[in-house]
């Protein structure tokens, strides 16, 4: 380094330094304006929902103010949060132990037709929702299944298996087998070792999976709009789109009821963010 | 053994319980229904069996035409490219020297999640606010610097509306994109880089030799991925612009609803439908031969 330096004159290595350093504030103020385009609006929204409606878009004189969320919360909204955990964590729960048992399957055992199975199961991940809206509901109608829970939790079930067994499929290949063998010489049963030897150690990868599953129930909008009519079993989004009228706009309940609910994607976001991209990227950079 | 066999049947049968009634069935039904005038407003009769006639109207249909450039051309060719493209350029620029120089890699990765852990409702209804003519940001930004006389009313003018519209997309998918690309970026060694500059490679050599085949299959997975999202997406153009103004943005997803739950005509969705179907299931040909075969040989 030091000899290469040493034969390029003085003022020619400083006018590079200065093209360096000119290139570098222009790609460091690039990458802040991109980063404040990316951040703003969702900042936003927390910064206005403490606003009045009066002085949300106002330029200075902002009165910060809970009245944005009381009010919200004791409208009908404060029925659609309920409506909405007790949809996703009931469906999360059940579409979790379905998915385990099948991604155990999948991962253990040899059997035929195993490939093209998991194969259709693939499939389903990428299966266009909008094509099955129709067809359900006609079936719903016919069975009693619009306006109720169950539909509701069967569709949710539904939609996060797929995702949620080809998770779950690679996280156990990250669990050694020999503690299934181990554990089936010690005369425990196939059942046994899933739930008693294989299931406390997957517990990270199950929660990860459940979270994800979590996230896509929480924020689903199109089954809810065609199977939910009646105002007490909406859901928060549908309440959400409700508020911002083509001529009329309720900002305070947009903004607050917003804020609700992303808040715990962003909280449980971020942690899990980290493995799936990894593990996305792994996939895909395989050769 | 035979133990075993009933262990598989046992723990596969409800995963697949739900996979063919939810997925399997439907897609069965919802055919059959094509071939019939089912009406919203007369479901308990059902339908009577009229043949291909709702193909042959949804072929003949000018309006059709218009739904399908909207959905290939729109939606899904430049949607896709333009994710794609900015994906590209942001991952390099997280991944370039002066980035990693002054250690800003984690925080522009934590904060390039913000936009992927908001809600699809949520970003549309801010970025609806944003566009919004009397108090949106944008046109406040545009008026108050002088760029434009008068306020510019993005989704409800057939010049801006689309561009609009894959705006709001990107702005919400970016991240997944961009952040595979940023990992496989991370896996090129350096020294490679390093050494085809002291060989004297130009930048242009550097990004043709090196970086895009690097790239290319997480290119290829995203935009497969990518497409298949984007294709079946129904909440980005209902939410943002109910299809409209008029029915300019309808895309194939929007119809199957309209055409089922506004206009009632059941069998006529289900026609779409179908043909959405017979469309994506090219596709998803295409994404079992590159993707899931690939998975399969990993996994077993």
């Amino acid at each position: 380094m030091a000899v290469v330096a040493a034969a390029v004159p003085a003022a020619v290595a400083g006018r590079r330094r200065r093209r360096n350093l000119l290139g570098e504030c222009a790609l460091l103020f690039l990458a802040f304006v991109i980063m404040l385009v990316l951040v703003y609006p969702t900042a936003w929204i927390f910064i206005a929902s403490f606003r009045t409606p009066e002085t949300m878009f106002a330029v200075g004189g902002w009165v910060f103010t809970l009245t944005n969320y009381t009010h919200l919360l004791s409208s009908g909204f404060a029925r659609a949060i309920f409506n909405s955990l007790f949809l996703c964590a009931t469906s999360v729960v059940l579409s979790t132990i379905v998915a385990v048992s099948a991604a155990y399957v999948f991962s253990r055992l040899r059997f035929r037709g195993k490939r093209p199975l998991f194969a259709a199961v693939m499939l389903g991940q990428t299966f266009p929702w909008i094509i099955l809206v129709t067809p359900l509901f006609i079936l719903f109608a016919r069975l009693g299944l619009l306006n109720d829970y169950l539909g509701m939790i069967f569709v949710y079930v539904s939609v996060s298996i797929p995702f949620s067994i080809y998770l779950l499929v690679g996280y156990l290949e990250a669990v050694p087998r020999s503690l299934d063998e181990a554990a089936i010489l010690d005369g425990c049963s196939l059942f046994q070792v899933l739930w008693r030897i294989v299931f406390p150690i997957l517990l990270p990868g199950v929660v990860a999976t459940a979270t994800y599953a979590f996230l896509l129930c929480w924020s689903e909008y199109l089954f809810a709009l065609a199977f939910l009519t009646l105002t007490d079993l909406k859901t928060m989004p549908l309440l959400l789109n409700a508020y911002f009228g083509e001529n009329v706009v309720e900002w305070g309940n947009v903004m607050a009821g917003s804020a609700l609910m992303t808040l715990p994607t962003l909280l449980l976001f971020l942690p899990l963010q980290t493995r799936m991209t990894s593990g996305l990227a792994a996939g895909s950079v395989k050769q | 053994m035979k133990g075993q066999r009933r262990f598989i049947v046992t723990m596969l049968t409800p995963a697949f319980f739900f996979l063919v009634c939810f997925y399997l069935y439907p897609t069965v039904f919802n055919v059959a229904n094509s071939l019939t005038d089912l009406s919203l407003f007369g479901l308990r009769c059902g339908g009577d069996w009229i043949g291909v006639a709702n193909y042959i109207d949804l072929v003949t249909s000018p309006d059709f035409r218009r739904v399908l450039w909207n959905t290939v051309i729109w939606l899904t060719a430049i949607g896709v490219t333009v994710r794609l493209l900015a994906g590209l350029g942001l991952a390099f620029l997280l991944t370039s020297r002066t980035i990693r120089k002054y250690r800003l890699e984690t925080i522009g990765r934590v904060l390039l999640l913000v936009p992927w852990a908001t809600p699809p409702i949520v970003a549309i209804l801010i970025w609806r606010w944003m566009l919004d003519t009397r108090v949106g940001i944008i046109n406040a930004l545009l008026t108050g610097l002088g760029i434009v006389d008068q306020p510019i009313p993005f989704l409800a003018s057939a010049a801006w509306v689309w561009p609009a519209l894959i705006t709001i997309i990107t702005w919400n998918t970016l991240p997944l994109v961009t952040l595979t690309f940023v990992a496989s970026l991370q896996s090129l060694p350096s020294e490679l880089v390093e050494a085809a500059e002291v060989d004297g490679a130009t930048r242009l050599q550097v990004m043709r030799y090196i970086y895009i085949p690097h790239l290319k299959p997480a290119i290829i997975v995203m935009g497969l991925m990518s497409t298949f999202w984007t294709f079946n997406n129904f909440v980005y153009v209902w939410l943002t612009t109910g299809a409209g103004p008029g029915l300019y943005t309808n895309v194939m997803a929007t119809e199957v609803y309209i055409k089922a739950f506004i206009d009632g005509r059941l069998g006529y969705s289900s026609a779409v439908g179908v043909l959405m179907a017979a469309i994506m299931a090219g596709f998803g040909l295409i994404y079992l031969r590159v993707i899931a075969q690939r998975e399969l040989r990993e996994s077993f």
